[in-house]
């Protein structure tokens, strides 16, 4: 009980911060693009330009890369009533003095892995060794870790947002993210942000 | 013995069969001791991510983690 009222004493969380994660190639870029064109303001950097992965852009803050392995975390402050990118990987990271609502992006894994795939070919960085299904078996993990960080912290809420819906019917979604984060956006815009065009790597079904 | 420190968990019973022949021949006292094994280890895969250097290493090709 004193723990408890010590942390409600202690912690000033201000405005949520509007945390946009999954997967990466999992349509966290689409719904970054959804929020700032219903009226949000992104925090980012623009340190990473468009290109044919991401035609529209990022939407990344560059600092985040190092958010595992940084101490001061107190930039991420910044994105108090903003929305910030960050991916599922990273958000066991994320400093507890502010309250974060998260949407959370699901794709297909074969479809995420295969868009992951093409994009290590063109960057032509180093890839890991990992085979496919220890990929994706690494991944469904990375799942259900995020899910189970989001239940435990009590600064945390959780939306999941199918990517392959979003882009058949984007209205649905748009009603959805638009009250997760308080009602206030411009859903016709969120709509029009998506582009079934960018949906390139199809699974089978 | 309500809150005791064991709890009692229900699984089908030709699994339960297969888990007590491999933990008599893997050497545990018991098929209990065996089965919280197996599943600590499997419980660190969904509780310890610092661990995943699978995901790390495409999330660095992928230049989404310096």
């Amino acid at each position: 009980m004193f723990e408890f009222l010590k942390r409600v004493f202690r912690r000033q969380p201000g405005e949520p911060i509007v945390v946009v994660s999954g997967l990466p190639r999992s349509g966290t870029s689409m719904l970054m693009k959804m929020l700032e064109s219903g009226g949000m303001e992104i925090l980012s950097d623009s340190e990473r330009a468009a290109d044919i992965d991401n035609p529209k852009g990022y939407f990344e803050y560059g600092r985040i890369k190092d958010l595992e392995k940084e101490t001061d975390k107190s930039y991420i402050r910044e994105g108090r009533g903003k929305v910030l990118k960050v991916i599922s990987f990273l958000i066991k990271d994320l400093p507890d003095d502010n309250d974060y609502r998260v949407i959370f992006m699901r794709r297909d894994l074969d479809e995420v892995l295969a868009s992951q795939n093409k994009m290590i070919h063109r960057l032509g960085t180093t890839d890991t060794t990992a085979t496919e299904a220890a990929m994706k078996e690494a991944y469904r993990n990375d799942i259900v870790r995020t899910r189970l960080l989001c239940r435990d912290r009590p600064n945390f809420e959780l939306i999941e947002i199918g990517y392959k819906p979003t882009i058949e019917n984007p209205a649905p979604t748009a009603r959805s993210v638009n009250a997760f984060v308080g009602g206030h956006l411009n859903e016709a815009a969120m709509r029009e942000a998506v582009d079934g065009s960018l949906y390139r790597n199809r699974g089978k079904s | 013995m309500l809150g005791g420190k064991n709890v009692k968990v229900k699984i089908d019973r030709d699994l339960y069969d297969r888990l007590r022949k491999v933990s008599d021949v893997a050497g545990y006292a018991t098929t209990e001791e065996f089965v919280a094994h197996v599943l600590e280890k499997e419980m660190l895969h969904f509780e310890d991510a610092g661990s995943d250097d699978d995901i790390r290493n495409k999330l660095k090709g992928l230049g989404y983690i310096s």
